[in-house]
């Protein structure tokens, strides 16, 4: 339970709060505030931050942490196939209120966008008290503990890239049970990554799609997760072939 | 902490706790537009506006909107006028219960101020955020683009009832339907119908405007200073002694003022189900008991200062339980050695309590063996259907006080207030004249309020503290708690002759009540009701066991066994069809029940007083009309078309297209019973008071059109008042289909002796005799074109001479429940790699009747076909091992949104059913009937793979096809 609020002016005020233990960082809070623990807590309000906003940058898209959902939708700047991701994400309610570095920091194993993100090669920038630096997305879900006592301040993706994405789910916007996004860059580089295959969304490797073992849930079993993985992941590959700029 | 916000453009400060909701805040200031639907921001009944953007209020901290200006309804309309995106819900029959309206209203306002011309597509996505269980979303989206044209300076074309040609026996060409507006209603005309004023029109409803406006008309909308907040233990087992509790910590903790169980709390037996007098056996159910049967069940409740405390008291009660081995399938229940869960030696009134049978039920007509002895073929099939939730948007609630009178006071979310007093008295040790239960506006109930269900936390928790007490079940709690839908395993057995006759039908069902029976008898009478009814067959056989076992409980839903028997029969139709090589439809047209054809087992399986012997005879059917108008809107012929069948830029996907054919019934004949009452004001205006419980559906509009009708005003010359057991006349309540029906040939039959009272002052007045007089357009008129305006009549009447208030009370059983008919088809895309299905379009014709509203018809037919398309396709209530519901949230727990819903088509096609009132027959459940065999039998069409169980989620499907 949320015990007290702050809403600090600085990234310098921020990153002392956060590196309260007991400090729980909100980008848009509608994750957090719809799971309220026991335990109490100091919520971290990053809205004063000015950290939102989407922009070009040396041949890199930049999302600032507390950009909404609703705003990468709405973006020209951003592609097609990760605003769709954006959308699928979670309904326009929360969209407006939920943030790409808030997405980042609650991990949810389904996330759409997460899953987008990762296929473009998405990079976290991080702050700490006295550094920044920026880290893979699949490292940053990766190891928790590089989210302890740091801020988000940005994501940002490589422009140029081609991307398709494939999902599977009970109705046509509900969170796909296995979804695969894949993304070519502009230098030929491609990734794939999965949700549903793992604990959280990851890359994978098109040639070693039989070493995953996916948790099960009542909406797949894992052998079920792994067919779908193979299937969406050579429709994929296929809409990659031929398809137009992500 | 202190907040300052700009609320509806006035700076406000004020006060709250660092955890609460921008919801809590907003509802404490006042803000009552602002409702509860969950804790964690699906259902979208508080979105509200911060910086023009729409927000979930639950998920957000009061905090974080300090600083920020935020919009609620109550902003929206200026005293005595509407906003034009209010008038534009009110006027596209976007309204059914109103409780999801206002937030869906500044959806629009939001989308419109950024986007002046939004297409369907952008105005589905601003929706997305907000959940709506009854209308399908077509009329709320139509409203909105409705609304942006009235912003942008157009003026909309006015919603009328648009007529459809007639196909029946019709071979002429007829006008293409691809320019009719998608909210127009569409009916098809009967010229046995004759010329009404206000019934059959698409007048708007009753409530709209106050429900458009937000104002305070829900239970949880007022304002009772000083109430205590109530909050439930539930069992974390499924099964299993309560060996001891102690309260004492709990009692202990400074702000709670009662704790209540089966250690203080008298142990009366009642059934929780609400119906009438005297209530199915068993009473297997007591306020709180010294066993848990569900993970969910009661164990204990406390009444605190706040919610806080309230829960905080929870945790301190400490149980001792004794687990014992739990079963959960229907089948295991049944087996030699399952656990016993109705062991308790009060138990009374099942039919095997020792062996987990609450009832057998059996019902035959016809010589069954001969029947499939002289079958040219008999087709057996097994099927499954699975247990889903109601999930009304407003969840249970119920606010208990002392009146003045030290009576009894509880306002409550119910659909049957008057079952609900009545069964409360012995519970809480008083008599029926010291309750009052007062029904406000409620935000759906679906089945799921038939049931006196926490009336009695609440009621003995006033008792203990002598103070007002409220509970509301979280959404978690109403998963878990509440009521659901029967599961059922089902073997259907089918004779058939070599031309296609039905020669014998024999259905044996298992159904699963859970922990308790609480409907579990009726529920499955009209499962049998329904699966044997639709089709003649000169034998027909019905065998049924209901089982206890350890799931949460279920009750009464939609459909109320019919959904079950439906899917099953409908499937197993097509089956059969497919098996001797017939057409489905022409096998089906074969054997289906005409006009004068008997509801044979009507006088075994029917629930209320039908004398057994001669069974009753259908009397109108407008079937055949309805399946010739459903084909042509689903576009029937491309089943024939392999490259519709199979689309070229998708090789994997298949489409297919589904038909089932629905029968229901209209009330209980002989017990549904409905009373009203009407009396004309000065001003020639009249109030209505019924005790029919309008839950959203639009009932009290068309009770009101009913009497507008009879005694020559318009609708909203009649203020409707339903319901309170203090107030208005007795009525059952809102189920069965019977609203229309029942209380409106009660409303019907009030306003006619209002009427007799009304024309004898006209002719007095006019001079004139009173068999030559009319009554319309607010006054009575002489033969002669003179005329006296009703508020002279009631002016007269009330001041003048022989003073009398003209009034009229009637109540209305009927003996007779003729059937509506619908013909349902479905629309489907199935991935053969993945199982993924998709549904694309949804269209049912119905007979019901004449529909006094073809609007608010309208809106229930589209609004349960989504709601059944769930059942079919995507809900489940999901357990793990040890019982517990795996997904009691909405997500997990999957209902359709705005941004998914396919197009959908209701056709209303008349017939004249002399029984009902101006010819009307039920609409409010059959809806539910048809989606679910329809899909599957779409899958059928496009795979060829039949599947024998619901939902038809993506790995079953995957499955089923990997089997064939």
């Amino acid at each position: 339970m949320i015990t007290s609020y702050f809403r600090p002016r600085t990234l310098d005020e921020a990153l002392a709060l956060a590196a309260r233990a007991d400090a729980v960082v909100l980008g848009g809070g509608t994750g957090v505030n719809a799971q309220p623990g026991r335990a109490p807590v100091v919520a971290v309000d990053l809205q004063a931050l000015d950290l939102d906003g989407i922009r070009a940058d040396a041949g890199r898209l930049r999302l600032g942490a507390t950009t909404r959902l609703q705003s990468i939708v709405d973006s020209g700047h951003v592609p097609e196939v990760l605003r769709e991701l954006a959308r699928l994400e979670a309904p326009s309610t929360i969209r407006n209120a939920a943030t790409v570095g808030g997405t980042i920091g609650m991990a949810d194993p389904e996330s759409p966008l997460l899953t987008g993100l990762l296929a473009f090669g998405a990079r976290v920038g991080l702050a700490r008290v006295g550094s920044n630096a920026e880290h893979p997305l699949d490292a940053v879900l990766d190891d928790r503990h590089l989210l302890q006592g740091s801020i988000i301040t940005s994501v940002t993706v490589p422009m140029g890239g081609r991307a398709a994405a494939h999902g599977t789910a009970r109705t046509p916007m509900d969170a796909p049970i296995v979804m695969v996004v894949a993304c070519r860059d502009a230098d030929g580089t491609v990734r794939i990554a999965a949700s549903g295959v793992a604990s959280r969304p990851v890359l994978v490797d098109p040639q070693r799609l039989g070493e995953l073992a996916p948790p099960a849930d009542f909406r797949g079993s894992s052998a079920y997760r792994a067919h779908l993985a193979a299937v969406l992941t050579a429709r994929a590959l296929a809409s990659l072939g031929g398809g137009e700029p992500a | 902490m202190t907040l300052t916000l700009t609320i509806n453009g006035t700076p406000r400060t004020v006060a709250c706790e660092p955890h609460e909701s921008l919801r809590t805040v907003l509802r404490r200031a006042g803000l009552y537009s602002v409702r509860y639907g969950s804790d964690t921001g699906e259902t979208g009944a508080a979105a509200v506006l911060v910086d023009g953007r729409l927000v979930s209020a639950d998920v957000m901290l009061a905090a974080q909107a300090d600083g920020h200006s935020i919009e609620t309804i109550e902003g929206l309309s200026v005293p005595g006028q509407l906003h034009p995106i209010q008038e534009a819900f009110i006027e596209a029959g976007a309204i059914q219960s109103g409780y999801s309206t206002p937030a869906m209203i500044l959806a629009a306002k939001a989308l419109i101020d950024r986007t002046p011309n939004p297409t369907e597509a952008e105005v589905r996505d601003a929706l997305s955020g907000i959940l709506d269980r009854e209308t399908g979303y077509l009329r709320p989206v139509h409203a909105v683009l409705r609304a942006a044209a009235k912003l942008r300076g157009e003026e909309p074309a006015k919603v009328e009832v648009a007529h459809l040609d007639r196909l029946e026996g019709s071979t002429g060409a007829h006008r293409d339907r691809d320019d009719l507006a998608p909210i127009a209603p569409r009916v098809v005309p009967s010229p046995d119908v004759p010329a009404t004023r206000v019934v059959g029109h698409a007048e708007t409803k009753t409530d709209a405007v106050k429900l458009a406006k937000g104002n305070p008309a829900f239970t949880d909308d007022r304002d009772l200073s000083g109430t205590l907040i109530a909050k439930v233990l539930y069992s974390p087992h499924a099964h299993a002694r309560i060996l001891s509790i102690d309260d004492s910590a709990a009692r202990a903790l400074p702000g709670v003022h009662a704790v209540i169980h089966c250690g203080n709390v008298p142990r009366v037996r009642y059934a929780s189900g609400g119906q009438s007098y005297p209530n199915p056996r068993p009473y297997d159910q007591v306020s709180f008991d010294n066993k848990v049967r569900y993970v969910g069940d009661r164990v204990a409740a406390v009444a605190a200062d706040t919610e806080e405390i309230a829960r905080a008291a929870i945790d301190l009660i400490k149980v001792a339980y004794e687990p014992l081995p739990a079963v959960f399938d229907e089948n295991e229940a049944l087996r030699d050695g399952a656990p016993v869960i109705h062991d308790e030696p009060d138990m009374d009134g099942a039919y095997d309590a020792s062996r987990n049978i609450v009832h057998h039920i059996e019902a035959r007509t016809g010589d069954v063996e001969r029947g499939f002895a002289t079958a040219d073929r008999v087709i057996e099939r097994t099927y499954r259907v699975h247990q889903v939730q109601q999930t009304p948007l407003e969840p249970h609630i119920a606010i208990a006080r002392w009146d003045s009178d030290d009576r009894l006071e509880i306002t409550s979310s119910t659909q049957v207030p008057f079952h609900a007093r009545r069964m409360l008295a012995p519970l809480l040790g008083l008599p029926v004249k010291r309750i009052r239960i007062i029904k406000p506006r409620i935000g759906g109930g679906f089945g799921a309020k038939q049931e006196m269900l926490i009336e009695d936390i609440v009621g003995h928790l006033t008792m203990a503290t002598g103070r007002a007490v409220r509970l509301e079940l979280t959404r978690e709690e109403e998963f878990m708690s509440s009521r659901s839908r029967h599961p059922q395993t089902v073997t259907f057995r089918t004779g058939v002759d070599a031309h296609g006759k039905l020669t014998a039908q024999e259905m044996r069902v298992v159904a699963n009540t859970g922990a308790y029976g609480t409907h579990g008898l009726t529920v499955q009478m009209v499962t049998g009701m329904r699966g044997l009814s639709s089709y003649n067959c000169p034998a027909k056989h019905f065998d049924c066991d209901v089982v206890y076992t350890n799931i949460p409980v279920p009750g009464a839903f939609r459909g109320y066994g019919a959904p079950q028997a439906l899917f099953v029969l409908e499937a197993h139709m097509d089956d059969v069809a497919a098996a001797i090589g017939m057409d489905p439809i022409e096998f089906r047209r074969l054997n289906w029940t005409r006009v004068g054809d008997p509801l044979d087992m009507a006088p075994q399986l029917g629930e209320g007083d039908v004398e057994a012997g001669e069974p009753p005879v259908i009397t109108s059917s407008g079937l055949e009309e309805a399946v010739l108008q459903g084909q042509r809107s689903i576009g029937w012929h491309r089943r024939g078309d392999p490259d519709w069948r199979q689309p070229a830029d998708r090789p994997h996907v298949r489409r297919g297209l589904g038909f089932a054919m629905a029968m229901h019934g209209t009330a209980i004949p002989g017990l549904d019973m409905g009373g009203a009452s009407l009396k004309i004001n000065d001003d020639g205006s009249f109030n209505l008071l019924v005790g029919a419980t309008d839950l959203g559906t639009g009932s009290d509009t068309v009770l009101a059109q009913i009497a507008a009708e009879v005694v020559g005003v318009g609708v909203h010359d009649i203020i409707v008042y339903s319901s309170d057991t203090d107030l208005t006349p007795f009525d059952t309540g809102a189920y069965a289909s019977s609203t229309t029906y029942i209380s409106g040939t009660a409303v019907k039959r009030a306003a006619e002796e209002v009427r007799r009272q009304i024309v004898d002052r006209a002719a007095l007045l006019l001079g004139v005799d009173a068999a030559s007089i009319d009554l319309h357009d607010r006054a009575a008129w002489s033969a002669d074109g003179r005329s006296v305006s009703l508020a002279e009549i009631a002016l007269s009447t009330l001041h003048q001479q022989g003073q009398h208030q003209i009034m009229g009370t009637a109540s209305h059983v009927s003996p007779d429940s003729p059937p509506p008919y619908a013909a349902q088809f479905a629309e489907v895309e199935v991935d053969t790699e993945t199982g993924q299905v998709t549904v694309r379009h949804l269209v049912m014709a119905v007979d019901c009747g004449v529909p006094i509203n073809p609007v608010t018809a309208s809106g229930q037919v589209e609004g349960g076909m989504v709601q059944a398309l769930g059942y079919a396709h995507c809900e489940e209530m999901v357990y793990d091992e040890a019982g517990r519901m795996v997904n009691p949230a909405f997500g997990p727990y999957r209902i359709y949104r705005a941004d998914e819903t396919p197009a959908l088509e209701a056709i209303l096609v008349q017939t004249l059913e002399d029984s009902g009132p101006f010819g009307a027959k039920a609409i409010a459940e059959i809806p539910m009937d048809g989606v679910a065999p329809a899909v599957r039998n779409a899958i059928a069409d496009a795979t060829g793979v039949r599947i024998n169980g619901i939902p038809f989620t993506p790995e079953r499907v995957w499955r089923a096809l990997r089997a064939s």
